[in-house]
């Protein structure tokens, strides 16, 4: 046995204890899932509530705090594992329903069925034997529509070890990769990954073990590495989800990186809006180096590396790798013009490698168990597994991870339930601002739309980092169209006139469609910028237009009603639309006073509009949705 | 590490400009341990934001020595990014989710509602300084959709109906005494 697996065993035997209490407790163990979307929703106050009411009751028990198990739709979540008996995760706890779950774990029932989700078994507990429901009526959690899709390696760990106990992850097997890695040749360890076929998950799909070979092979001391956090893309929250819930397997990617690629030291950049992410990840790196993962010679292999968090200010094209090196710098986050490329000269001028967090994640994966384990799941063209963030209007929203090639038309559908009760599909936005949207007849179609580069590059789009975003029939496209187009408008860092010009021309037409002053010739206009555009910088400009091909190419009925018929046929697009009072009935009092701009007015005992007022909010329909109807601006 | 400095070329001592208030001296203690070409700079906008709520213009000079640059390039910086402020935020303010998921379930409605009833437009506060409405990016708390954020708060799923309620509270509670 080589030094740095024998290291590793030490080091892994000093974890066990903690590990071992923590998987077959003697006293009742309460998971509470403590991430930024169970906060939300009242996590802090359901963990407050949980440890004061157990001390009043004087009962034994322990909580520990876990990332967010992905079932958001559910939030917040708590894990109860009584001794003896299989862990049942119990959802929508709030502090209000605290005292309720524990009369009845700590009763007689011993489950509070109204509140339970499921039985969740781990490994650990699969391996000893247990089979289906231990828990009369309950359903195995892995059987769930929301589950039984499901995958989870990346996630394995999320809600079931604490989100800031170095030593379950240790006892779970953690920092094994990177042992492994340590016996291996840089060579060797960068064959392994090409041979897994992991691609970069941040939205470009470049194999992961050629851009790490264009770093060993570079030129020039110190090397870096940099984990891309900066996860901008609004609707996609699984980087967070697993730096909140896991944060030691990406400190693991990136140390397996360091030795493959010879870089000393590392960045990681989270973007603003995570300050759990942020403070969970600085806390797992001073855990690193107080257990010898982290600084010099790590597990006694001669590795050297250190690492950092820093915390982004608010900036999407942050999130392109020039844009984060930029950053770095401590000037303006402008992406750079390539070449030189980040290997060649990165930070500092200096070799760097930019990876996303999913990336680094993937790769302890991959040296633990074989690149061909890591290529048992996926399709015949995509290997392992990709996390996802669904969100929108669909009934469950969450995170969950599935192996490649999996048909959207199935998360969508049995996962996340599909769209709200009396609503249909209409499509589906994959991957940020700048990815398009995909028509119901693609994704419904026989193949379902498989989750991997190819099918949405034939659609001319990007299946992007992982955000999806279910659109259902009550949401207009151009509407969705003049929201992406400002985003993309306004994150522009303005290097370059045709992504600054040309998101600002794009966003006039659209905000002009959609107030009804479209021009025919607009259509051919939305086809020339984006030809233009092409020449932008980087991906921000070069993608900005794809949902304007998107709607030429996609939703053409749809933008032909806007333009040629000055219509919006799902009546969202605010200047499309007229309020008008059809029944005079007595919530319209209630509507008069809910209005802000007091455009309701009485005269003669009835009441009406005065669309000089009306701002179009929606308020007076919500309270008198009979006696107020949503017409067409233009036309009867 | 031993990092050569990119930013040698350009770097000009500026004299730390003494002002009336006191803001630039409470920034400088905040920040004496960070230097500079290590990617520290945001960081000391952090803290001076925390400590703060913004990061005044008086700032600017003490930053510019601090990490061997301009004060244009530190200015530069600083408007850069969204989430640094360069004006005293409002007493009380309303984040908007700008997110897909917010705006696929009403927000729109609820931003045109949320303007006309506090009286300011989007980043923007009131006259009087009290109330602020404040566009903020998506954090994927999406199961709350559509959402506001109310001193670290969530408020979701927000009907158009609760918002108005909501900005006629803080209204109250802001003035009202």
């Amino acid at each position: 046995m080589s030094g740095p697996l024998e290291a590793y065993r030490r080091l892994q035997e000093a974890a066990r204890p903690a590990w071992e209490a923590a998987v077959r407790p003697k006293r009742p163990l309460f998971r509470v899932a403590v991430a930024t979307c169970t906060r939300a929703a009242g996590a802090d106050a359901t963990l407050k509530a949980l440890r004061e009411e157990l001390s009043r009751r004087g009962a034994e028990a322990d909580v520990l705090v876990v990332g967010c198990p992905g079932l958001c739709f559910a939030d917040p979540v708590v894990d109860v594992h009584l001794p003896g008996l299989p862990r049942v995760l119990y959802g929508r706890v709030s502090a209000e329903q605290v005292p309720r779950l524990l009369d009845a774990l700590l009763g007689e029932a011993k489950v509070l069925p109204e509140l339970a989700l499921g039985v969740v078994l781990y490994e650990e507990e699969r391996l000893e034997g247990y089979r289906g429901t231990a828990v009369e009526g309950l359903p195995d959690l892995a059987q769930t529509d929301w589950m039984r899709l499901q995958v989870r390696r990346l996630m394995a760990n999320v809600g079931h070890v604490g989100a800031e106990e170095v030593d379950h992850y240790i006892a779970r097997g953690g920092y094994e990769g990177l042992a492994r890695a340590l016996t291996m040749t840089p060579e060797e360890v960068i064959q392994e990954v090409l041979q897994s076929g992991l691609w970069g998950r941040g939205g470009a799909a470049f194999p992961t073990g050629r851009k790490w070979d264009f770093l060993r092979q570079a030129r020039g001391s110190p090397k870096y590495l940099i984990c891309n956090a900066d996860e901008g893309d609004p609707g996609a929250f699984v980087n967070r989800s697993l730096m909140e819930g896991d944060p030691h397997l990406i400190i693991e990617g990136m140390l397996i990186a360091a030795w493959a690629t010879g870089a000393s030291y590392g960045y990681i950049y989270i973007r603003d809006e995570y300050p759990l992410a942020v403070e969970r990840m600085r806390r797992a790196v001073e855990q690193a180096r107080e257990r010898g993962l982290l600084g010099e010679d790590i597990l006694g292999s001669g590795l050297s590396c250190d690492l950092e968090v820093v915390r982004g200010a608010g900036s999407y094209v942050c999130g392109e790798e020039t844009g984060l090196i930029s950053s770095l710098e401590d000037v303006r986050g402008m992406p750079k013009i390539r070449p030189p490329y980040p290997a060649q000269s990165g930070v500092f001028a200096r070799p760097t490698n930019v990876n996303n967090v999913e990336s680094y994640a993937n790769v302890p994966l991959i040296l633990r168990h074989g690149a061909a384990w890591y290529a048992s799941v996926g399709s015949e063209r995509n290997k392992g597994t990709k996390m996802f963030s669904l969100s929108g209007q669909v009934q469950r929203v969450g995170v969950l991870e599935v192996p490649l090639g999996t048909p959207a038309r199935d998360v969508i559908m049995v996962a996340g339930g599909g769209p709200p009760q009396g609503r249909s599909l209409k499509g589906l936005q994959p991957g940020g601002p700048l990815s398009g949207v995909a028509p119901a007849s693609r994704i419904l179609a026989e193949d379902g739309l498989p989750l991997e580069p190819e099918p949405f590059r034939d659609i001319g789009m990007l299946l992007g980092a992982g955000g999806l975003v279910v659109l259902d029939d009550s949401c207009c496209v151009v509407d969705l169209a003049v929201y992406f187009q400002w985003f993309a408008e306004d994150e522009s860092c303005g290097r370059c006139t045709t992504c600054f010009a040309g998101t600002r021309r794009l966003l006039e037409i659209l905000q002009r469609i959609a107030q009804g002053r479209g021009r025919p010739e607009d259509l051919e206009l939305m086809r020339l910028l984006p030809e233009a555009m092409r020449n932008a910088n980087c991906a921000h400009g070069q993608a900005a237009p794809t949902i304007i091909l998107s709607l030429l190419d996609l939703f053409p009925e749809e933008l032909q009603a806007h333009v040629l018929d000055r219509r919006c046929p799902a009546r969202a697009c605010p200047g499309l639309v007229r309020y008008q009072v059809v029944a005079q009935d007595e919530a319209l009092a209630r509507a008069a006073d809910i209005c802000p701009t007091q455009a309701i007015v009485k005269d003669d005992g009835s009441y009406h509009i005065d669309q000089g007022r009306c701002i179009r909010c929606h308020a007076c329909k919500e309270v008198a949705p009979q006696a107020i109807a949503v017409l067409d601006a233009f036309g009867d | 590490m031993g990092l050569t400095s990119r930013h040698a070329s350009r770097f000009t001592p500026i004299d730390f400009v003494e002002d009336d208030t006191g803001i630039a001296a409470r920034a400088q203690a905040l920040i004496a341990d960070l230097e500079p070409d290590r990617a520290q700079m945001l960081e000391a906008l952090h803290r001076i934001q925390h400590e703060l709520g913004y990061v005044p213009r008086e700032a600017v000079p003490f930053l510019a020595a601090k990490f061997r640059t301009t004060p244009a390039m530190v200015w530069g910086t600083m408007s850069f990014y969204s989430e640094i402020r360069t004006r005293p935020p409002p007493k009380v303010e309303v984040q908007w989710c700008s997110g897909p998921a917010c705006l696929l379930k009403g927000s729109r409605h609820i931003r045109l509602a949320l303007e006309a009833e506090l009286g300011c437009a989007m980043n923007e506060s009131t006259p009087d300084g009290l109330l602020g409405l404040r566009l903020v990016q998506c954090d994927g708390t999406c199961h709350l959709a559509p959402l506001v954020r109310l001193d670290g708060r969530y408020i979701g799923p927000l009907t158009v109906t609760g918002a108005i309620e909501l900005a006629r509270r803080l209204k109250r509670e802001a003035r009202g005494g």
